[in-house]
Parts: structure tokens; sequence; C-alpha cells
């Protein structure tokens, strides 16, 4: 198989620099003009879909490597329908290669997380409590006493249902997609439950005297 | 996965707390990410803005979404011929 770059500059050396202009005009032409797009499209969707598994080092050892290539394939293939099927949502406000891209990354990353969890065990039905653990003395300098008052906010403010998505995601660190399937609903369903749980948890905090309102960031205390 | 008994992991917390920001679907990052990126790369010292000032903390919240703009940030960098490491920092940054 072909080997699988770790350094971004792969991507930089291996760009076809097409004038961007001639995109649309070109793969909505016909004939030669037409194929030679559709094949310099389908490079730069293997070029992201690529690109996007050499970054996923952990998740890419998880799977043989003839499955990351198909992988690869794969995403570049669904990639090419993706984009020739929204052409004309293309607005031109970013690169058309830039804008192509997204498709083969997004595809590329879902793909290699499915394939990853495949065979692991996604446990939702009973989350336990938190226990408190036993601070060390580089804990305590990072504030063991606002650690603390979260996992008393996990299980004091969120709802069963938002406590099992944030754990699932933040703790047990269970790709999105990956929960997303599992669970039979989507991205946008998930990070909305996580998003109204960080607000709920801080919400707490401030409450409790931990955060400023204004604080933006989690680790200034009191 | 889920053990018996299970203490909240050192950096879970931080995790947990991220400020949220303005509501953003994984959905509308998708939509904005190419014009995002061109926009942290190309804009040194400006912070995004109208449509795009969600950006920031939807990619600090979620990280899928930030592992796929991470590696957009990084192709268009590449296409562009421009060093992506202030870029990078960015990213996220509100």
């Amino acid at each position: 198989m072909t080997e699988v770059s770790h350094d971004p500059s792969a991507a930089r050396e291996a760009r076809t620099p097409p004038p961007v202009e001639d995109w649309i005009a070109a793969l909505t032409s016909e004939g030669p003009v037409r194929d030679d797009a559709l094949r310099r499209l389908h490079a730069v969707l293997l070029r992201g879909a690529r690109f996007q598994v050499s970054r996923m080092s952990a998740l890419r050892a998880m799977v043989g490597v003839a499955q990351v290539e198909d992988i690869i394939t794969l995403a570049a293939d669904e990639a090419m329908v993706a984009v020739l099927g929204k052409l004309s949502t293309f607005e031109g406000r970013s690169r058309f290669t830039t804008w192509a891209y997204k498709f083969a990354v997004l595809q590329a990353a879902v793909e290699l997380r499915r394939q990853a969890w495949s065979h692991r065990e996604v446990p939702l039905d009973a989350v336990p409590p938190l226990i408190e653990p036993r601070p060390s003395p580089d804990q305590y300098a990072e504030g063991a006493e606002l650690a603390a008052a979260v996992r008393r906010a996990i299980d004091g403010v969120l709802t069963p249902h938002q406590r099992r998505i944030a754990l699932a995601l933040i703790v047990d660190e269970v790709p999105i997609d990956v929960l997303a399937e599992r669970l039979g609903t989507n991205r946008n369903a998930l990070y909305k439950t996580l998003h109204d749980a960080r607000s709920r948890l801080r919400a707490q905090l401030v409450l409790e005297g931990y955060l400023a309102p204004s604080t933006r960031s989690p680790g200034d205390t009191r | 996965m889920t053990a018996p008994d299970r203490p909240l992991p050192a950096d879970a917390w931080r995790l947990l707390t991220t400020a949220p920001g303005a509501w953003l679907s994984c959905d509308d990052c998708f939509r904005l990410v190419d014009r995002y990126v061109e926009a942290v790369l190309s804009d040194a010292s400006e912070p995004a803005s109208g449509e795009l000032a969600a950006m920031p903390a939807h990619l600090s919240g979620c990280s899928a979404c930030a592992e796929e703009a991470t590696t957009l940030l990084l192709l268009a960098a590449g296409d562009e011929d421009v060093d992506p490491a202030d870029a990078l920092r960015r990213l996220t940054a509100s």
C-alpha cells in the first residue's frame, strides 16, 4: 500500500494547484475537460482523506494496514459524490480545494473512528457514581478543590442523559460519531447535550463561588 | 469501558467545564470550516467575526470538529505555501 504520511509538508509537496476559477467550469463541462477535472478532483480528495488518516495515529493503529487504505479510498469516493452533488452550493468564499477537502476529511475521520471502535463495547446503561480521588500534590496545585466541585456537580445538576453523554465523550473518550451511531442519533444532538451540560456545570460552579460569572477559563478558581 | 468505581481523570474537569460559548451545531461548523480556516490563515490579528465568530468556541468544545478543522487548516496552508504554526494557535482562540 502507499505509505501514510505523518508530515504536513507531504500535503504541500503533493498538491496540484489548478486555477481556482476553472474548477466549476471544468466539472460542469463535458468530454475530456470534465474527465480531467474529475480525475484531478479525486486526487485532491484522496490527498485530504490520506492526510486526515495520517494524523489519527492512535486509531489508525487499531485497524489493519489494508483496512486503512480501504478507508482512505472509500472516503475519497464518498467525498467525490458529496462534492459533485453539492457543486451548485459552492459560493466561492474559500478556495475550491479547501471546500472540497473538508468532505474528504470528514468522511475519512468518521470512518476511521467507526472502524477503530467497531469491536469495542460502549456500555451506557449504567454509569456508576464518580468516586472521590485522592489528589496528588500536583493535583492540589492545579485545583483539586475545583475538581471535586465539578465531580459533585456532575452528579448533582446534570440530567441522567446529560451525565452519561458527557462522561462517555469526555471521561471515556468515546468518539462522538461512534457514540451517535450506537445511540441512533447524530453528532449535532450529542454536541448539544454536551453544550448544555457544560452550561449547567459552569452555572453551578458560579453559584458555589468556584468560578466568576464572567470567567471564561475553567481553570480560574475563586 | 466504564469501571464500577471511577475517579474523574485529572484533566476531565477542565474539558467538562470548558466555556460552551454561543451555540453552533456541528453541521454549521462543517458548513463554515473552509472559510474559517482560510480566514485564520490569512489574518494574524483579527478575531473571527460575523458567522465565524462562534467557530473558536465550537472548536474548543468539540474534539471531533477540532481534529478535522486542524487537518483542513494544514492542507490549506500547504496549498497556500504558508507556515501554519501561528494559525494553529489561533484556531480555537476566542
